[in-house]
């Protein structure tokens, strides 16, 4: 009874698009251009090594940072002398990985109405875990979308993977991998799972996912906002 | 008793050991390995100090034949707030002290590699096992669960983990102090800023350092607000896991607002690189203050009665009341910290008994539940985010200026040592730093919560059947990332 009293007194509690603009969102870090004097500070603090200065023929050197290789944790921003490098609040950063190959896209056009997920965790610091999680609460509501979270591999379309895979945990990602019925995409989230992210070296990390699995989609962030997921299975989906 | 009386009564047992104190409140004790059980029995059983943990310093280069290594065994006095720290050197494996401290073998074999494990096994009529993991049906980390059931009830619970270990402690070796804070906060990504505070803490305790009144103030906030975020996750997971959904996804909501703020507050939704050793890596000002008052004003009563609705339904009461108890010395033995040992009547915060930041001024009781049980957990639970609403206005009335970003270059000296304690949502945190050449550590050693805790979970599941663990293992949310390390 009590539930139904709170449900008349605060209405429906979530959002319409949640794909909607949010400017305290982290986001693509750019760079103006022609102001670089290559000082080098930025590549000196990028525990990631995702930035690269690249000199034309005019002598300009060009700031690159790469989207998925980057933690977005602002030093850079933080430490630049000129303020070149600036970070937006565009989340739209997912990419389909095997772009051009026409193939794929057939496969994709499967799923364009509803996508079961398998969710492995393969290593992470699961944050990546607790958006995935929070993609499911009333604020998102994910399955608006027709995407759901299936307990079985066997009932799924895909597998999400978060985290750099570690050796303990190869063996399972393969299994589960192979425990989906054909066709099947893999998505992986979070900067760790598209190149081991700040666990690169560790000792008991294997590899990444694309060495042992085919990756279809990489949504980068660390972690990937809720949005950021969102936007890359729909991507996926064609819905975008 | 006091750090000075322990000194002294050690120098009054005749032991032939070499002590030194250091950053205060940390007493390091050199002793020879032959003399270390009766010392360790001394404080476990004389002094009534709180084990913590074991480790060895070399760490993973202990496996080459012959060489020395050290281990260190740390203990707490809780009621005046000071490490006493066994150090011992030995050639072979770390000697047994099993039979003193029962939780003593977990470290162990964290240190001696070919320690022997033995699993057990139930058998007789009735007897079967359950395997599960570990890739579970939710959105979960892995780690293997074997039940050993005897018809319905749940007669042995074997936790399997480390299928997340990346070397975490080993990687720390490499990266420069300044932006070690990085991967300390990747150790567990629900309680990041309780690891960015650990480690401004080391490195502050190392330099002398101290910090203006407005940073520390700040810092209280963030992490009030990370355990404001994990204890509704938390609440809505006990929820869902009994079929409450209403309150489920209303907690789900919450959780979700304070996410949204944390992501105005400071940029990153788990306020990541906020908390920098010596000082607070994002600007605050009025705007951000009111948003923070306003925002939770604004869930504050509607938080109140949806822990109310759900106390008040007698199948959500059915469910949770004497469900998972651990009793008070099972929570001694085990060494339990946090939530979880307070609801069993273990009167143990770090917050009260090394308070760190200002949590001297804010925090002056320790909230405790007496059985031990979910239902237990969950009051707890809700008192804890209720004091988070307190503590978070409490800490804003200390700051009336706006704060600058202020990260500073930070130059460590070779061999400096220091620990440092955070209670994190989960429990107590404990971090052994040791310095070494180029402005990195040559050591840097976890204890987190959840390696004791976790233990804790297969004492709380014994007797009660299979369908109530997801509720159990909620009720506790363990991390296993950082067990996993």
């Amino acid at each position: 009874m009590n539930n139904i009293f709170d449900r008349i007194k605060y209405g429906t509690e979530t959002i319409k698009d949640p794909l909607k603009n949010n400017e305290f969102s982290y986001g693509k870090i750019v760079a103006r251009e022609k102001a670089c004097n290559n000082c080098r500070a930025c590549i000196n603090e990028c525990a990631m090594d995702a930035i690269r200065i690249n000199t034309n023929a005019f002598g300009e050197h060009i700031v690159s940072v790469d989207k998925k290789k980057c933690i977005y944790c602002r030093n850079c921003v933080n430490i630049c002398p000129n303020s070149i490098l600036k970070m937006t609040s565009d989340y739209k950063m997912a990419e389909l990985e095997l772009a051009g190959d026409k193939l794929r896209e057939k496969v994709y056009s499967i799923f364009n109405r509803s996508l079961v997920l398998r969710v492995v965790d393969t290593g992470s610091c699961n944050a990546c875990m607790s958006e995935l999680s929070a993609l499911q609460n009333t604020f998102y509501d994910i399955s608006r979308f027709g995407i759901n979270v299936a307990a079985s591999p066997r009932h799924a379309d895909g597998l999400v993977v978060t985290g750099a895979v570690t050796i303990n945990m190869k063996e399972a990602l393969e299994k589960t991998y192979h425990a989906i019925a054909e066709p099947k995409i893999v998505i992986a989230v979070g900067s760790c799972a598209y190149n081991g992210g700040i666990f690169k070296e560790g000792d008991g990390v294997y590899g990444v996912v694309k060495d042992i699995l085919p990756v279809d989609l990489v949504i980068p962030g660390c972690p990937p906002s809720p949005q950021a997921i969102i936007f890359g299975l729909l991507k996926l989906m064609d819905k975008r | 008793m006091k750090i000075t009386d322990t000194i002294n009564s050690l120098q009054e047992l005749n032991f032939d050991l070499k002590y030194e104190v250091k950053n205060n409140n940390e007493l390091y004790v050199r002793i020879k390995a032959d003399q270390i059980r009766k010392i360790v029995l001394i404080c476990v059983e004389l002094y009534k100090f709180n084990y913590i943990c074991e480790f060895s310093i070399e760490g993973d280069k202990l496996s080459t034949e012959g060489e020395e290594t050290t281990i260190n065994c740390v203990f707490s006095n809780s009621k005046y707030g000071y490490y006493v720290i066994c150090s011992y050197i030995t050639q072979k494996n770390p000697i047994d002290l099993s039979d003193i401290i029962y939780q003593s073998r977990l470290f162990q074999r964290e240190i001696n590699k070919d320690y022997d494990y033995k699993v057990k096994e139930i058998s007789g009529t009735g007897a079967y096992q359950v395997a599960v993991g570990p890739v579970h049906a939710g959105i979960i980390e892995p780690g293997h669960f074997r039940f050993s059931v005897m018809g319905e009830p749940i007669e042995n619970l074997e936790i399997r983990l480390m299928y997340k270990y990346r070397g975490i402690e080993k990687q720390c070796m490499d990266i420069n102090a300044n932006s070690l804070n990085l991967m300390f906060e990747r150790v567990s990504g629900e309680s990041s800023v309780a690891y960015g505070e650990v480690y401004a803490i080391l490195v502050e305790k190392i330099l002398g350092a101290q910090i203006t009144e407005e940073i520390k103030a700040f810092r209280i906030v963030l992490l009030e607000l990370e355990r404001m975020y994990n204890y509704l996750d938390d609440l809505g997971g006990i929820a869902n896991d009994i079929g409450y959904s209403y309150v489920a996804k209303k907690f789900g909501y919450f959780s979700e607002i304070i996410h949204q703020l944390c992501e105005r507050v400071s940029g990153s939704r788990f306020m990541r690189n906020a908390i920098v050793p010596l000082g607070i890596n994002i600007d605050f000002n009025k705007q951000k203050k009111k948003d923070i008052i306003d925002t939770l004003k604004s869930i504050k009563t509607r938080v109140g009665s949806i822990i109310k609705m759900s106390v008040n339904a007698v199948s959500f009461l059915d469910r949770v009341e004497d469900t998972g108890m651990v009793s008070r010395i099972m929570a001694k033995k085990l060494c339990m910290t946090g939530v979880v040992a307070r609801a069993c009547n273990l009167k143990y915060d770090v917050r009260v008994a090394f308070p760190y930041e200002l949590y001297k001024d804010i925090k002056k009781s320790i909230n405790i539940e007496t059985k031990g049980g979910v239902f237990e957990r969950y009051k707890l639970k809700c008192r804890e985010l209720k004091d988070a609403f307190n503590f978070i206005e409490k800490a804003l009335t200390y700051i009336s200026i706006d704060i600058k970003r202020d990260k500073q270059e930070i130059c460590l000296k070779d061999g400096l040592e220091a620990i440092a304690s955070v209670e994190t949502v989960k429990g107590e945190l404990v971090v052994y730093g040791l310095t070494g050449k180029d402005n990195k550590f040559d050591r840097i050693y976890f204890k987190t919560p959840s390696f004791t805790n976790w233990t804790g979970m297969s004492e709380a599941v014994l007797g009660e059947i299979i369908p109530d663990f997801p509720l159990i293992n909620k009720s506790f949310n363990m991390s296993y990332s950082e067990n996993d390390r």
